[in-house]
């Protein structure tokens, strides 16, 4: 089988492209370019992909692709969920609405998340605890979903490695019930 | 953004119109921001505006990515050669500003020529 995929996605600012360059064993491939948005409080942003690739151990090597965020490259969102081992939605507590943010996510993955290993990590969330993960939960059970939700801080690691965690347990969760898995 | 939003779209809106005049076969032009945003578009796009201006911001910066990962410095064009028409795509400079100008055109329209084109867009902007 191929390396296997994991997407990174979710909003503006949240910590896609910090989060697979904390994995990346190798320097990530980046498409940021200058910010014009005034809307967005940030100097650069991704507009492409970011690409980057992690050995877990034993030769397994994952293949990390991000999205950008904003909703008008919503098809480079699709573009790259194509495949796709288990989708990491990133959020960031500390915009404005983070509940319709997730929403926003929820929506566009929504044909692949019923049989997509997934995890949503929260930002932000010690400066703004509201909403709360539970809040998130809720949102993600009304669509009859179970995708685990997180308190995450994208630029560590350890976090990083948490939600990859947290993914490949639902794989061989999957594998063990006999599921079959999204990626061909 | 250090120069006014109106007067680069006012720029960049001469530079579609003269584009889509100088190239025989040209269908649309588009002006964006290397962020996505569209500037001025002329012509009859076959598909939204914002639209087109995202993607080709994405195209721009792939290509900057993958020119820059295979050391070839900095790209030029960018051109998607299909089956009825291409498009064909140019990063440039106007006063210190970036913006990606991509040309849609149809099977009778000579690639030298709208690359010869796309070459002379700061040109015209700066005269315009």
């Amino acid at each position: 089988m191929k390396d296997p995929k994991i997407v990174f996605t979710g909003t503006p600012g949240a910590g896609k492209t910090t989060a697979i360059a904390a994995l990346s064993d190798t320097p990530p491939v980046t498409t940021d370019v200058r910010n014009t948005d005034p809307s967005l409080a940030k100097s650069h942003t991704t507009v492409g992909l970011d690409f980057g690739q992690v050995d877990l151990g034993d030769g397994q090597v994952v293949r990390l692709f991000g999205t950008p965020g904003q909703l008008r490259f919503e098809f480079m969102w699709q573009i790259l969920a194509a495949d796709a081992l288990a989708l990491v939605i990133l959020i960031d507590n500390s915009r404005p609405d983070p509940l319709s943010d997730l929403v926003d996510y929820l929506e566009a993955y929504q044909t692949l998340l019923p049989s997509m290993n997934a995890v949503i990590g929260v930002g932000r969330t010690l400066e703004c605890p509201l909403p709360t993960l539970d809040e998130f939960s809720d949102i993600v059970g009304e669509r009859g979903l179970v995708v685990p939700v997180l308190a995450v801080d994208a630029r560590e690691r350890d976090d990083v490695l948490m939600l990859l965690d947290v993914v490949l347990a639902q794989v061989e969760a999957r594998v063990d019930l006999g599921v079959e898995a999204t990626q061909e | 953004m250090t120069m006014d939003r109106n007067e680069m779209t006012r720029h960049a809106q001469l530079a579609a119109e003269a584009l889509m005049a100088d190239v025989s076969g040209a269908r649309a032009v588009l002006v964006a921001t290397p962020d996505g945003f569209d500037l001025a578009h002329a012509g009859a796009l076959p598909l939204d505006a914002s639209r087109l201006a995202a993607m080709v911001s994405s195209m721009a910066a792939l290509g900057d990515a993958a020119s820059r990962e295979a050391a070839i410095g900095q790209p030029h064009c960018m051109v998607v050669d299909s089956s009825a028409g291409r498009l064909v795509m140019r990063s440039v400079q106007w006063r210190g500003e970036p913006m990606v100008v991509v040309l849609l055109a149809d099977t009778s329209a000579l690639l030298g020529m709208v690359l010869n084109a796309l070459n002379g867009v700061e040109r015209s902007m700066g005269t315009a």
